[in-house]
Formats: structure tokens, C-alpha cells, sequence
């Protein structure tokens, strides 16, 4: 089994040192604000140095060993002595925050430390928010907060000011990928929109939508009547393609798309065939790439950037489509 | 886990630590009743983390076999279910078979239930009795401590500190203090059994009157431990653990004066249904005040007044009264409060002013001490 | 119908409601009618005093704040109801609002009781059409009979209206004084009490006429200046005006803005807040009023508008204070929409000199030391001059 603090340190290095550190020094702070998007792993961090703080025989005196009774107890949410709130609806309530203070106004049940997570912080409502305060101006001696938010900019400054700031960097895309397939979004959907995105929730939204699947089959069966030699071949896809990208944002994305089908091209000509967007399409691409040169391949894509350049300076639409297409398909020639 | 019990005893022993569980819990594992099985009998425990309660069953008392332990253990078993299932089982023994997954048979009769239970490691662990720190008390004394006492304590979370009763033991006497900034309830004893060593620690009010409801009146002794943590008191089969308040209980022995310009005894009984009748038309009124007065020939009037109701004055008779005249106002309430908790058919009042606290004594006995802060009147 | 009134003196009605809690029992519930009612603290214990009885159980010697358990042995038949001080505070509201509209310069002296002063209601009537006119209204519009007294000057309508209940109507001019008051004790002059008729009979002056005719001086020795006044009134002078601010109950000061654009942001609600704190404040100190239930008014951008307000342990009237009310309501209430409207209104608002503060175990001695001297020269005057010679904003 892997080591779950190790893995953060890979995910989150500074975050996870800073932790390492405090716990080492003896110099935990009476309240941390976890920052980051969904999916960077602020729960885990917190419980993690929840758990270091518990854990009967941590490894290297700081990393929790995740098999005491306290690391275990921790797990199923059983410790008596860490308390983690969520919001509870769409906000967190005065009463969720009295519940806390009344849980801190008393001695640890049988522990030195009494930690609570706050999930979600910044749902607090206003008259939450000013409880939580008051109680953080007079924290009592080993009392831990773990306040998490995606957005440290709606906390109230005055709770900001008293909270050491950890500060989660995006979710690479490989992590992403993996948080969308647990989520149960297909493999080749979750390769995409992991490309496309670090936003966790975002990625999620894009891989449900139909819109967007739709978008994926198109360009890709567009890419392939590219191959196909001759105008006529590629008219009545091109007409499917207007009739689904009207938005310049939508034609915007369908460059993306074909960016990627060509990054995954050149992937694989470099022998680099993990992280694909299109893992899918790997034996096609394959045989493509075959057929490609290096120099051929980055002339297609600079074609694709500078088209996605003009699209931004409002050139119209399906000229630049034209255009374009045209020019991805002289790559072809020589079929 | 596997043993044999007596019905009726079990079924006791779990309404004893139902007291402690709470369906409000946000810990998974306080939804359940711990069970745990040694040579020597079968252990109870309920829990709402605030307050805990563990009942002994033996497996012997005397010549009667109560229960047969076949092997030693412990599981956690969701506290209603478990309850309602003993409850209403056929026969007048159960038995109880834990497998390694927790899952726990109990069988009597011809019913056969199985119930999914939890990992007794995982329950919180409370502290253990250590039998150089233990000290005792009568039961009987310790409820009178609490209800002498418990009432005073805040109920405003603006100095959370107060909403418990510090328990002082210094020379072998223990001080019981409580108050809620308006009024103060004080109780000391140097009952045989206490410590010659130094503790202090502040019980929260709830817990106290969930004990005194538990406490046989009795003089029975019981086993007092107070650990960092918690504070527990051991009856014959029933323990009892409470949290304590976190922080220092404020110095109050200083602010308690120690002189007096007015000095009035009064007979209890008497005092207090004057009082009360006087609060019936203050009630009404914004703060339940009254007020009272002395003559300097030792008279004391007792008023009040609500212009939308009336007005009531009584003469109450003193049984002597020294020093100044005297004209100060008062709740009624903590008067009432503070009259009930006081043993003895007579009391004096020591007055230093009508903006100064005064003291309310059983006469001839300094073990209990009253205090109330009046009330300003423009 | 001016030749009915005097024209350099004034006419005062009293108005009282006899046996008031009785009569809004039986109006409430008519089959209480001809029965002995009796109001008390705690029927079911049978413990516990009369606070109200209807004339059926007066006529057998029944009187307020006699003990239930002996109440009963006289009238073991009476009906004995709980007291329901809503809905009596509510028929008094009801009457109290009846009887402004007969003239706006109404005193109310107690829940059953009010001054009306009907000098110049000579377009109404003589006063004993319009006293006549009143009573049978009171009964018509609230089924609660009311004893009226008609006289020059406060003190003789409070005799007067005491001296036929209930549904009396009694003239009491001040030629009448020597005649009907004088030879009565002084225990019934209204503003006597049992321990000052006590003093007043160990010197002698047993009646109302001894009272009149007593040397100033000696009255002022014995009862202080208060003596003095009382001794004009029962001369048939008393000056003392009908004053409708007189009694400040129930009275609610509050300020509200309306924005001229809708605001959010917390830190300029706060600025709102504390601006209307300020004015409300401002307001009490003019009035010498404190209060302790605080109200806020949010009105949102779609016109919703919601009110909550919070009693707090002790009576306030500093702009801080009401402020920090203020804001823990606001904040605890909004719903984080757009605000177009604020108010905060301190309700229940009461005279400064009713106001009373629990005093604090550790904050006591610093207020004790400030505040005793004051205080006990103000009881020395007291004691000396009589109870209101230094009562009216001696604090400020």
C-alpha cells in the first residue's frame, strides 16, 4: 500500500514541507486556511496532519503510520476529538459553529489536541462567520482549526489575518483524470476534458455534457474525412460542423480539440504514448503518425494556432474554418 | 466475544447508560452502547463525549450467577436497537456471540437476532480509575453539594467558564463555587475522605445534575478521580465521567465581603413566602425586582411595585437586626433560588450597601454562603 | 354648553375600571356573568393571593391580595381564574385608545385607570353628558363598566370616581371638600399610604379636615414636602396637569432610511447601522427613555420586509449599545440580498427612572465606588424632603 503522506508530498511539495515542518518544530499554528481548487486535496491534507497530530507511532516522528487506533479512528470519523463540519445545505450555519464552541469550551475527551475542519468555509453565513471569529481570537492552547476554501478571497480578512495560509497549486492533469474516472466518467472522456481543464468540477460539468461529447465525435470524424482526399469528402461533414459550433467560444474549442488530436500525434511519433487526449484512437493515430513527418506535423499545428489567433481578432467564422481545413488537408497530399 | 446473561440485569444496566448516549451525536461510534466482556463480568458504556457512563454487571454477586463468560472481548452495538431487542426478548437469559467481523448473534429463547456491531477499540477511551488519586465522599453529600450549588451557574455562553462548578481542594476541605456573575452559590466541606493534595477543576453544570439525578441518597461512599481531562465518580456499579471546562475559574474568595454595615436574621420559611408573594405582581413587572427595607427598630418591609398591576408591601418580622437602615433592591428569583438551597429554618443577611453584594448564611453555620448582586434602581 | 364649565378652572374626569382583570374575564366569557370570579396567582395549588375580584366576591369581603385559601372560605363557590395580563394589557389598549379620542389630553395612571382632561371638549357636551356618554360606550364597544369621577383638579376626580363603584358617576367641586371629605380619615386620601397615616395619627391629625386645617410647618416635619402638597389637596387644590407623556410605558423610539441605491456590502450596512444607531439614541436621551428589546427592519430590493428583534439582559440607551444590537440582529437575520430599507426601533422604551440594572460580580466595585456617595446624599435628601424632591434626572 502506498503511503498516503508521501503521495501528498508529490501532489502538494511546499504545502506538505511546511506541514513537516511545523509538526517537527513543535510550532503548530492555532488555525490553517486550506486554499485550492476542488480536487487538490485539501481534505486529505488536513486529515493527514490531523492524523500526525493523534497518531500513536508516527514514522520519522512526523508522518502518520495510518494503522493505531487513532490513525483508524480518524479514518471512520470516530476520534472524539476531531470534529469536521460541512456545510449543511448550501451554507454553514451559526448553530454548526456554537456546536463547535461548545465542544471547545471543555477539555479534550482524551487527547492533548482538539482539532476541527471546516469544509467549505467560505459557506459560512455571515452570523457563522462572526462566531468562528470570536473563537478564533481566543483559541485555547492546543486547539487546531483546519478552515478549507477554493476561495480565500470571500473569507472575512479578519478570519483571513488570524489563519496560516497553506496554498494548494492546481491539480496536474494526470490526477484530474484520475479523480474524473472515479467520479465514473468513461476513459476517453476523462483523458479530454482532463487536457482541457485543471478545474476539477469544471471537468466534471464538460464530461456530462452531451453538447460536448457531441463536439468530440464531430471533430474527430472531421479529422478523418481530412484523410480522405478531395473537397467533396469533407462538405457535408464541414456542414455539421457549423450547424453544432455557432459561438466563437464553441469554434474556439474545436481548434483546441484539433490541437490535441495533434499533440497526441506527436506524442506518439516521440514514442510518448501515456497521457493521450484521444487513448482511444491510439492504433488510428498510430498509422497517422506513421504518415507524418515531424516538420509536416508542427506546420499543422502552427496552422491550427494562428487560426485560433484570428478567431480572437473577428475574422468570420466559416472562412477561417475554410481555410484552415484546406490547409490540414494539403498535409495529406500525398495520399 | 461470547457470553451468557440475565436478562433483567442487562436490560438495567443499559437503561443506567442510556442516560449518556445521544441521538445528536456527530461521532459515528456514540450511537452505540459498548460491550465488553472480562473474567469478572460484563462492562456497559454509554457516551455522548460530554458525559459517560459505564455500569458493571458481575458475573457473580454472592452465590448467584448473573453471567457465564465463555470468551473475553468487546463490540459496539447501535444503542436503540440493542436496547429494544433485550428489551423484548423471549427468555430470561441471552446469549452473545461476537465474530471477528462484529457481527453479533444474540440469542434467547428461540429468537435468534443478528446485528451488525463496531470495533470496541474504536470507542473513546476514558480514563482509568488509579487507586492513589482516589478520594470519597458520601453519595448523599455530593448531591447536596451539587443542588447547594449547581443552580447559580451561567447559562450565556459569553464567559463559557461559568456555566460550570469549580471544584477546589485545598487542605483537606473542598470548596464548591458557583456563579453567573449575578449571584453566587458557595459550598464547602471537610468531610473525612478528601485529599491532603491541591486539585481544581471546573464541572460543567449539565454534567453535575445528570450525576445527582444518577446518585443514590444514600451515604454510601463514592469514589471521586479527577484526571487532566475528566472527572469521574465511581458508585458501586455505575461510573460516572464528565469533561471538564477548559481555563482558570476566576478568584472569587476576594470579591465575598468579609464585613457588614447591616446585619438581619430571619426565620427561612417565613422570608421566603413573603419573597414569593411579593414577586407575584413583580413578575409581571421587567426584572422580577423587589425591595427591602429596614427600619432602624428592625422592621423590615418588603415591596414591590408594577405601575400596569399594582403594588404589594409586607412587614416581615425579623428575629433581630443590628446596624444601619437599610433600602436595596433585589431580584426575587435568585432570592427564591438561593433560600430553597440553603439548609436551616434560620438565616442572617449581611448587607454592606445597596449597591454592594450581600451575603445570605444559615445561621450558626458557615459551611454554605449565599451571595447576590442587587439590583440598581434610578 | 360653555355655562357648564368653569372659566378659569379646568374639568378632569378620572377613569377607573373597577375590579378591571374581573370584568375583562366576564366580557371575555359571558357565562361568568352573575357568578363570584375571583383572579389569582395559582388556582390549581390553591396557594398563592387575589389579584382581582369582581363585585359579587367584594360585597362578601373579598379584597386584592388577601391569601386565596381564605378567599375561599368566604365564597367557596367563586370561580377562580388564572391572570391573563395579554389580554388585559390588550382591553386596556382598546379603552386607553377609545377615551384619546374623546380628548388627547389622557393621562394613564395604571393598566385601569386614566385622567382625562375635557376642558375644552364644551363641543361634546356638558361634562356629565360626556362622562355619561363614555360609560355607556365602555360597556356598548367593551362590556367593561367604568366608575367615573368629575372635578376640577386630579386629586378630587381620583376621590370622586372612588367614592360610587362600580358604574358611579360622581361631581366633586372643590366647595364640596369640607363637606364630603373632611371627616373621613386620612388613610383615604389618594397619596397616603398605612405608615404616613400612621405618623399623621401619632400627631394627632386623624381626618382629611384635621390634615386641611394642620399648621403647614408641623406637616412639613412630619412628612416632608410632600406633606405640604398633600394638605393643599385636601384643600381642593392641586395643579398637577394631565400629562400624556406622563407615563412613558410601552412606547417604541425608532428611525429607518430608505437608500437611494440598495446596498451589500457589510462594512456600509455597519455605517447605516451605526447612523441610525445614533439617531435613536438621540432620540431616548431627549426622552430620558431606556429599553431593552431591539428591533431591526430589513427591506429588501423586492420590497420583502422582515422585522426581528432580540431582548437583551439589560435596558439600554447609548448609541454603542443600540448599535451592537443592531448588528448581531442584522447579521444573524440577512439573507445576504440587496438592502434597500433599515430601521432599528427600541421598543417597550420606559422612563430612565423605572429603569433598573442587575449588578455585576466583577464589575460591581468599580460602579459601587463611583455611584455610593451620590447615592447616599440623594437618600439623605430624600429622607429629609420627602421622595420626589430629587427623583427627576438627578443621573443625567
Amino acid at each position: 500500500m502506498s503511503n498516503p503522506w508521501k503521495e501528498a508530498e508529490k501532489r502538494q511539495p511546499i504545502v506538505m514541507r511546511i506541514i513537516e515542518n511545523s509538526l517537527l518544530r513543535d510550532r503548530v499554528a492555532h488555525a490553517y486556511l486550506l486554499e485550492g481548487d476542488p480536487g487538490t486535496g485539501k481534505k486529505e491534507t488536513a486529515m493527514l496532519f490531523a492524523k500526525s497530530l493523534f497518531c500513536l507511532e508516527p514514522e520519522d516522528e512526523f508522518m502518520p503510520c495510518g494503522a493505531c487506533i487513532n490513525c483508524r479512528r480518524i479514518e471512520h470519523g470516530n476520534h472524539p476529538d476531531l470534529h469536521a463540519i460541512e456545510p449543511d445545505g448550501l451554507s454553514i450555519k451559526k448553530e454548526q459553529i456554537y456546536y463547535l464552541q461548545q465542544e471547545f469550551i471543555k477539555t479534550a475527551v482524551e487527547s492533548v489536541w482538539k482539532v476541527y475542519i471546516v469544509n467549505q468555509a467560505d459557506k459560512m453565513t455571515a452570523s457563522a462567520a462572526n462566531s468562528l471569529l470570536k473563537f478564533l481570537e481566543e483559541p485555547s492552547a492546543n486547539t487546531v482549526a483546519f478552515l478549507l476554501t477554493e476561495q480565500s478571497s470571500r473569507i472575512l480578512p479578519t478570519i483571513l489575518s488570524r489563519c496560516q495560509q497553506l496554498t494548494f497549486k492546481p491539480i496536474d492533469s494526470d490526477r484530474l483524470k484520475q479523480r474524473l474516472v472515479e467520479e465514473e466518467i468513461s476513459i476517453p472522456m476523462a483523458s479530454l476534458t482532463s487536457k482541457l481543464t485543471n478545474h476539477l468540477e469544471e471537468a466534471l460539468e464538460q464530461s456530462r455534457d452531451e453538447w460536448f461529447a457531441l463536439a468530440r465525435s464531430i471533430v474527430l470524424k472531421l479529422y478523418e474525412g481530412l484523410k480522405g482526399g478531395g473537397l467533396s469528402a469533407i462538405v457535408p461533414l464541414s456542414e455539421d460542423f457549423y450547424s453544432h459550433f455557432k459561438e466563437k467560444q464553441q469554434v474556439s474549442l474545436a481548434l483546441d480539440l484539433f490541437v490535441l488530436i495533434h499533440r497526441d500525434l506527436l506524442s506518439i511519433m516521440t514514442g510518448e504514448e501515456h497521457g493521450l487526449a484521444f487513448p482511444d484512437r491510439l492504433a488510428s493515430f498510430q498509422q497517422d503518425a506513421l504518415l507524418l513527418s515531424a516538420e509536416k506535423l508542427a506546420d499543422r499545428m502552427a496552422s491550427i494556432l494562428e487560426a485560433k489567433r484570428r478567431l480572437n481578432s473577428n475574422m468570420n467564422q466559416q472562412l477561417l474554418m475554410e481555410q484552415l481545413l484546406l490547409k490540414l488537408q494539403g498535409g495529406h497530399a500525398f495520399v | 466475544m461470547k457470553f451468557s446473561i440475565q436478562k433483567d440485569r442487562l436490560a438495567a444496566g443499559i437503561q443506567d447508560v442510556l442516560k449518556a448516549v445521544s441521538s445528536r451525536t456527530t461521532i459515528p461510534i456514540l450511537t452505540g452502547i459498548k460491550i465488553h466482556a472480562s473474567d469478572e463480568g460484563i462492562t456497559l458504556t454509554g457516551s455522548d463525549s460530554d458525559i459517560s457512563i459505564e455500569s458493571f454487571i458481575p458475573s457473580e454477586e454472592g452465590e448467584v450467577l448473573i453471567a457465564t463468560i465463555e470468551e473475553t472481548g468487546g463490540v459496539v452495538l447501535n444503542a436503540r436497537f440493542f436496547n429494544e431487542i433485550v428489551r423484548k426478548l423471549p427468555a430470561s437469559t441471552i446469549e452473545f456471540e461476537t465474530s471477528s467481523s462484529f457481527q453479533t448473534i444474540i440469542r434467547s429463547g428461540h429468537a435468534e437476532f443478528s446485528l451488525n456491531g463496531q470495533d470496541a477499540d474504536e470507542y473513546p477511551h476514558l480514563p482509568q480509575i488509579d487507586d492513589e488519586n482516589v478520594f470519597k465522599l458520601p453519595a448523599d453529600l455530593v448531591k447536596t453539594l451539587i443542588r447547594q450549588t449547581v443552580f447559580a451557574v451561567s447559562t450565556s455562553e459569553t464567559r463559557p467558564i461559568l456555566t460550570g462548578v469549580n471544584w477546589k481542594i485545598e487542605n483537606g476541605t473542598l470548596i464548591c463555587t458557583a456563579t453567573d456573575s449575578h449571584r453566587l452559590a458557595l459550598r464547602k466541606t471537610a468531610a473525612a475522605g478528601l485529599p491532603e493534595g491541591e486539585y481544581n477543576v471546573v464541572i460543567p453544570g449539565k454534567s453535575l445534575t445528570e450525576l445527582s439525578k444518577i446518585l443514590d441518597d444514600t451515604n454510601e461512599p463514592v469514589e471521586i478521580v479527577m484526571t487532566e481531562n475528566q472527572v469521574l465518580f465511581r458508585s458501586k456499579y455505575v461510573l460516572f465521567f464528565s469533561r471538564l471546562l477548559d481555563g482558570n475559574y476566576p478568584d472569587t474568595s476576594r470579591l465575598i465581603p468579609d464585613e457588614h454595615k447591616t446585619k438581619i436574621d430571619l426565620n427561612t420559611k417565613e422570608y421566603l413566602q413573603a419573597v414569593d408573594r411579593a414577586s407575584l405582581l413583580a413578575r409581571e413587572g421587567r426584572n422580577n425586582v423587589i425591595k427591602m427595607s429596614s427600619g432602624d427598630d428592625g422592621t423590615v418591609e418588603i415591596s414591590s411595585n408594577s405601575p400596569e398591576i399594582g403594588k404589594v408591601t409586607e412587614q416581615v418580622n425579623s428575629l433581630a437586626a443590628e446596624g444601619d437602615e437599610l433600602k436595596i433592591s433585589f431580584s426575587a428569583k435568585y432570592m427564591m433560588d438561593a433560600l430553597k438551597a440553603i439548609e436551616g429554618t434560620e438565616i442572617e443577611i449581611q448587607f454592606t450597601g445597596a449597591m454592594r453584594p450581600f451575603v445570605i448564611r444559615p445561621l450558626h453555620d458557615d459551611s454554605t454562603l449565599q451571595l447576590i448582586l442587587p439590583v440598581r434602581t434610578y | 354648553m360653555e355655562g357648564f364649565y368653569p372659566k378659569n378652572g379646568r374639568v378632569i374626569l378620572h377613569i377607573d375600571a373597577n375590579a378591571f382583570f374581573a370584568s375583562v374575564e366576564m366580557a371575555e366569557n359571558p357565562a361568568l356573568k352573575n357568578k363570584p370570579v375571583i383572579i389569582a396567582g395559582n388556582p390549581e395549588e390553591r396557594k398563592g393571593i387575589v389579584v382581582a375580584a369582581n363585585y359579587l366576591c367584594k360585597d362578601k369581603g373579598i379584597y386584592t391580595t388577601m391569601a386565596l385559601g381564605e378567599a375561599l372560605k368566604l365564597v367557596p363557590e367563586a370561580v377562580v381564574i388564572k391572570p391573563n395580563h395579554a389580554i388585559y394589557k390588550e382591553y386596556s389598549k382598546r379603552i386607553f385608545a377609545y377615551l384619546a379620542e374623546v380628548s388627547p389630553l389622557i393621562e394613564y395612571a395604571s393598566i385601569d385607570e386614566a385622567y382625562l382632561d375635557i376642558t375644552e371638549c364644551a363641543h361634546l357636551g356638558s361634562p356629565i353628558d360626556i362622562a355619561m356618554k363614555i360609560q355607556q360606550e365602555t360597556v356598548k364597544r367593551f362590556d367593561i363598566p367604568i366608575s367615573i369621577g368629575i372635578a376640577p383638579n386630579k386629586f378630587l376626580a381620583k376621590m370622586a370616581s372612588d367614592m360610587q363603584k362600580p358604574l358611579g358617576l360622581t361631581v366633586l367641586r372643590k366647595r364640596d371638600v369640607e363637606r364630603v371629605l373632611w371627616n373621613k380619615p386620612v388613610l383615604d386620601a389618594h397619596g397616603i399610604g398605612e405608615k404616613t397615616a400612621a405618623k399623621l395619627q401619632a400627631h394627632g391629625i386623624l381626618t382629611m379636615g384635621d390634615l386641611a386645617k394642620a399648621d403647614v410647618k408641623k406637616v412639613q416635619s412630619i412628612m416632608g414636602v410632600r406633606g405640604v402638597r398633600m394638605r393643599d389637596r385636601v384643600n381642593g387644590i392641586d395643579d398637577r396637569p394631565v400629562d400624556p407623556e406622563a407615563n412613558t410605558s410601552y412606547k417604541s423610539i425608532g428611525n429607518s432610511a430608505t437608500f437611494p441605491k440598495n446596498i451589500i456590502e457589510p462594512a456600509s450596512i455597519r455605517v447605516k447601522l451605526r447612523m441610525l444607531s445614533r439617531a435613536v439614541s438621540e432620540r431616548m436621551k431627549q426622552k430620558k427613555a431606556v429599553s431593552r428589546t431591539i428591533q431591526v427592519m430589513i427591506r429588501y430590493d423586492d420590497f420583502k420586509t422582515i422585522t426581528r428583534s432580540q431582548t437583551l439582559q439589560r435596558d439600554i440607551q447609548e448609541e454603542a449599545d443600540l448599535f451592537a444590537a443592531a448588528e448581531t440582529l442584522f447579521f444573524k437575520h440577512w439573507n445576504g440580498e440587496p438592502v434597500r430599507l433599515l430601521g432599528i426601533t427600541a421598543q417597550n422604551a420606559v422612563d430612565k427612572r423605572m429603569q433598573t440594572t442587575q449588578m455585576d460580580l466583577f464589575s460591581f466595585q468599580e460602579e459601587a465606588d463611583k455611584l455610593e456617595p451620590l447615592f447616599t446624599t440623594v437618600e439623605a435628601l430624600k429622607r429629609k424632603f420627602g421622595d420626589s424632591i430629587i427623583k427627576k434626572g438627578w443621573m443625567e
